[in-house]
């Protein structure tokens, strides 16, 4: 096993500006929103980005420009509202949006993740999603060779970076999750590289107690950062739940058009503090 | 019936009775509403469903709802969790039976749209997207559609982009699934021989020349076509306890 902890600014380092990223979690919940804010802090440019169903991750992400070209198969801020920057800078063309679909997206991921160049899904056929074309998760209509049934493959999606936020990790990037893991072993095993922040860092006797507690093994992941609260505002499970205020304050403040303040506020006031 | 029966309370216990009692479902991100009617179905008329819920949690007690459907929280005294990537699998196997979506926009022959509002290369109005709507709608045994606002800017002639797939754009061995709107006005289906949207049933104090005014196509009316059943107090009180902060009003505003 190698030592793989790092410091947050190293981790971010490893994203570099045209790469495609995916995140960790659902919507609200342990997505890594720390991660995320020293994307921001470091100027990423022309990040494409890919999840099933992310939210304020991607919208802040978007709203910062760091964001060239989105795949997800919703992104909103569930019940609170529509996600702000996403809409603005789609309507406006700045971004490229290119809806995906739940279960193919996690396809694309899954075929990746087997070393598999595509995998079928069922569904999809008569849907117009299937002539939005992509190289990310792209679309074929082919028939299974053994019963003829009409399916459509999708192409592996292989991050170039994942980064998932957790509740446990240890120096060497053995990884513990708590309660709902999503998508995240997949998006892990078929990610290129692998960052992973954590609430708490553990001895790695702890993992040895109880392997089968253990998420991800050590040898899928590349960098191990501490990041206390690094899912906030969202929710992490066992820790915290979801600050729905702090989000309302978000898009209060992105209704208005002063997104900018929301960024010095909450984003950028680390490196002034600094 | 004193009291005016709230629309969201019609409609949950509508879409709860879609539900029969060993029925696997799930539901997904954004949904309030569905949250609630399997809640309320579990409690009454089907205790042995399997409940999969979007926070991947198994037959979890719902003892309060929140802004966001996959909160932690709603997966209390779970049996397990299950991934939703695991219950897409489940519905490929043809193992699902029930899943709830929504529509910003619909038409006559059940085709959805989540995308866009315009062209797709040029959107008036970029949507949120589908999630799973594509892949769910026609493979899956049931599907109801929700929709809080029964209007023509959303029951239109055509959909401006076919995010889900409705009658016309589903291979034969798909058009035996059932996809059942149930709407602010009244429950809709397409039991018919041409697959096309009929009113099945109209809310109390609502008609069935409202529902027709408000739709932007020719609405057939089913030949048993009969007021939407109210909720007991005891279904009412049900669901205003699991949702007291009035989640379910966020789709009405």
């Amino acid at each position: 096993m190698k030592k793989v902890l790092t410091s947050l600014d190293e981790a971010a380092r490893l994203v570099r500006d045209g790469d495609l990223v995916t995140t960790g979690g659902a919507t609200f919940h342990r997505a890594p929103m720390e991660f995320v804010r020293e994307l921001v802090r470091q100027g990423k440019k022309n990040l494409s980005l890919v999840d099933r169903e992310p939210a304020m991750d991607f919208d802040l992400l978007i709203g910062a420009g760091c964001v060239a070209k989105i795949r997800a198969g919703m992104l909103a801020f569930e019940g609170l509202g529509l996600a702000p920057n996403f809409r603005k800078k789609s309507e406006a063309r700045e971004i490229i949006t290119k809806e995906g679909a739940c279960q193919p997206i996690i396809a694309g991921f899954r075929a990746a993740a087997m070393g598999l160049p595509s995998l079928p899904v069922k569904g999809m056929l008569g849907s117009d999603l299937l002539d939005i074309s992509e190289e990310i998760g792209g679309y074929k209509q082919v028939e299974d060779p053994f019963t003829g049934e009409k399916m459509i493959a999708v192409r592996a999606i292989q991050p170039d970076l994942a980064v998932i936020h957790v509740q446990k990790a240890d120096e060497y990037g053995n990884v513990r999750i708590e309660g709902p893991v999503y998508e995240d072993v997949i998006k892990a095993k078929a990610a290129k590289t692998v960052v992973v922040t954590a609430e708490e860092l553990i001895p790695n006797s702890e993992f040895r107690k109880m392997p089968e507690a253990t998420t991800l093994p050590h040898f899928i992941v590349d960098a191990v950062v501490e990041a206390p609260k690094g899912a906030y505002p969202g929710s992490c499970f066992n820790y915290y739940d979801v600050d729905y205020d702090h989000i309302k304050e978000y898009l209060r403040v992105a209704a208005k058009g002063q997104f900018k303040e929301y960024l010095d506020k909450y984003v950028y006031w680390r490196e002034t503090n600094e | 019936m004193n009291n005016k029966i709230e629309i969201p309370d019609l409609m949950i216990y509508a879409m709860a009775s879609e539900i029969k009692n060993f029925e696997t479902v799930l539901h997904g991100v954004s949904s309030p509403l569905p949250v609630l009617a399997m809640s309320v179905a579990r409690k009454t008329h089907a205790p042995d469903m399997a409940y999969i819920s979007g926070a991947e949690g198994v037959d979890p007690e719902v003892d309060r709802i929140y802004p966001s459907s996959f909160d932690a929280r709603m997966n209390r005294n779970a049996v397990a969790y299950f991934g939703l990537h695991e219950a897409f699998d489940l519905a490929q196997r043809g193992e699902l039976n029930v899943m709830f979506l929504g529509a910003a926009q619909i038409d006559r022959y059940g085709n959805t749209n989540l995308s866009v509002i315009g062209d797709i290369d040029q959107p008036k109005v970029q949507l949120p997207g589908g999630a799973a709507s594509a892949f769910l709608m026609p493979i899956t045994p049931k599907v109801v559609i929700w929709i809080t606002r029964h209007s023509k800017r959303v029951f239109v002639d055509e959909v401006d982009f076919v995010t889900g797939q409705g009658y016309n754009n589903r291979a034969e061995a798909y058009k035996k699934n059932e996809l059942v709107v149930i709407s602010s006005l009244g429950v809709m289906n397409f039991k018919n021989s041409d697959r096309v949207m009929q009113i099945q049933s109209y809310h109390p104090g609502h008609t069935l020349d409202e529902i027709k005014e408000n739709t932007g196509f020719d609405l057939m009316v089913a030949p048993d076509v009969a007021e939407t059943p109210a909720p007991s107090k005891e279904i009412i009180d049900l669901i205003h306890n699991i949702d007291p902060d009035g989640v379910r009003w966020t789709e009405f505003r």
